[in-house]
């Protein structure tokens, strides 16, 4: 019997010491980051202490992803690259599950999201955003072959959207209709099914399998996923109606300081031209937004709109 | 987070699902016989202490394990968790370790009270009885339930996807987001080969382990 109770405290002290490890090795890291934390709540400080900014991606083109020769490119990939030159900084992607990308942003696990993210009012809210570089639409996604029918009525058809996206917010009205609208996507879709999809994969997933008839998409991921070398090489992309423009921007933590400076780095790069080849090398051009700067001395004619629309179209084709 | 060849990328995805197996396998089978003795322990503090325990890990999902334990250290004290691999090792061990113990103590509960007499009458001292009579008795019978949670933790381990863990599953849904499926329905494969693997090698050791006639 003592014997027994000796191998349960034995055993009771196993796990309290690997308990304690744990938690030794926990006050270990507070002690050595507590007093950077303690002396800068600034992320500038702690990133250029560390020489390394850590973004939070998904794969996907033409933003992340990897080419033929498995090298890593994209066109956020190459201007976050760039954006590390200028600041004297490693630039760190992690891939991250896109679902936790605020809770991942407030762990501090990542510094940034930098991914073809749109900019949203709930987004303005939680997090600081950068200015914006991309125009994005909404696109639908059909099979082919049922294009004319379904762009003719999409009245009892079901429809699809990643969930927490713009194109759900859109179609359930979360996210407001702005100035750049010419057909709104909740009045559009008002007598179809909704049905959330997980990622905007599988929303095209869903509509090659049959089980919703169109999907509403960012046309920038949409153009990466649809094509004649993919298994869905019988699915269309469709962007007549425009159902407004959305601005791709990076996101930091609400008040970081990191922006200022990331912000800076990227007028540098708009001002040498950078940004510009860029755009150009992943055929991003037409919906490229002008740098702030450089935009207030033009006519803000990509505000409006029509232009730069028609530009997402014409680029996409 | 290799590849444009899928077949490659699938491959050395799946590399990782294997390393998780292993290093949880490795961890938790022992730390779960450490909990065990906690909740058959005659002190019952530690015994209700490691009730709860187990009541808390097998009552939530895995998955919020997975958050808690990869995002609690940055969200609560602002340190955050330096390696994704490690968050999803610790919260795999700690879930598997809370299963394995309680088919540890269905195995030692089901050891008859005669074998402990038996030992006491050939003068064996309490661990003497445990590990020479008991021990090998319990493997015995728990070999089929823990095959079960071991494939179980096999499919399981594709869940650290959820914390951005760059296994089979998630390197498949790269390639549905560049449009081809297949990939994903593909890593079906590894796994039926897996576990058939496991299932061969555990009707082997039950068979291994006829000679005990209990």
């Amino acid at each position: 019997m003592k014997k027994f109770i000796a191998m349960a405290l034995f055993s009771a002290m196993c796990v309290t010491s690997l308990a304690g490890c744990g938690s030794s090795n926990g006050s270990g890291g507070s002690s050595a980051e507590g007093g950077t934390q303690a002396a800068a709540e600034s992320d500038w400080e702690d990133v250029s202490a560390k020489g390394e900014m850590t973004i939070g991606m998904t794969l996907f083109a033409p933003m992340n992803y990897y080419d033929e020769n498995n090298n890593f490119v994209g066109f956020d990939t190459e201007l976050a690259q760039a954006v590390g030159e200028k600041l004297g900084i490693d630039i760190n992607f992690v891939e991250i599950n896109w679902d936790s990308k605020e809770i991942e942003l407030n762990s501090k696990n990542i510094d940034c999201i930098w991914n073809g993210m749109c900019s949203t009012a709930e987004r303005q809210e939680t997090m600081t955003l950068s200015a914006p570089y991309l125009y994005n639409t909404q696109a639908m996604v059909m099979k082919a072959d049922r294009e004319d029918e379904i762009m003719s009525s999409v009245d009892g058809l079901t429809v699809t959207a990643e969930k927490g996206s713009t194109g759900e917010g859109k179609l359930q009205g979360t996210i407001a209709d702005d100035d750049t609208v010419e057909v709104s996507a909740m009045e559009y879709f008002a007598n179809s099914n909704y049905v959330a999809s997980d990622s905007m994969a599988k929303a095209l997933m869903e509509v090659k399998a049959g089980t919703a008839d169109v999907a509403l998409v960012d046309s920038v991921a949409a153009y990466g996923m649809v094509g004649p070398d993919t298994d869905y090489s019988d699915m269309v992309i469709n962007v007549d109606n425009n159902f407004g423009l959305q601005e791709y921007v990076i996101g930091f933590r609400k008040g970081s300081d990191l922006e200022q400076h990331v912000s800076d780095a990227i007028d540098e790069l708009y001002a040498d031209g950078t940004v510009a080849q860029l755009a150009e090398k992943y055929n991003l051009s037409d919906l490229l937004i002008e740098n702030d700067a450089q935009a207030a001395t033009e006519a803000p004619e990509a505000a409006t709109g029509d232009t730069a629309a028609e530009a997402a179209t014409a680029a996409a084709e | 987070m290799l590849g444009a060849n899928p077949i490659e990328s699938l491959t050395s995805g799946f590399l990782l699902n294997l390393e998780l197996f292993a290093v949880t396998l490795l961890l938790a089978l022992p730390l779960g016989l450490i909990i065990t003795f906690c909740s058959m322990s005659r002190f019952k503090p530690l015994k209700w202490i490691t009730k709860v325990f187990i009541w808390v890990i097998r009552g939530t999902p895995l998955m919020l394990q997975l958050f808690v334990v990869l995002y609690a250290p940055g969200l609560l004290f602002g340190i955050p968790m330096s390696s994704r691999f490690t968050a999803a090792v610790i919260a795999f061990v700690i879930n598997y370790a809370a299963y394995f113990s309680e088919i540890y103590r269905g195995g030692i509960e089901s050891i008859s009270v005669g074998q402990y007499e038996a030992g006491k009458v050939l003068g064996m001292t309490r661990s003497q009885i445990f590990f020479k009579v008991v021990l090998l008795q319990v493997v015995k019978r728990i070999v089929p339930p823990m095959s079960n949670e071991i494939i179980t933790l096999t499919k399981d381990t594709a869940l650290a996807r959820v914390i951005g863990i760059g296994e089979i599953i998630m390197s498949a849904e790269r390639f549905t987001k560049m449009g081809l499926i297949w990939p994903l329905f593909s890593t079906a494969l590894y796994f039926l080969v897996f576990v058939g693997v496991l299932s061969l090698l555990f009707g082997w050791v039950e068979k291994k382990m006829d000679y005990f006639r209990v």
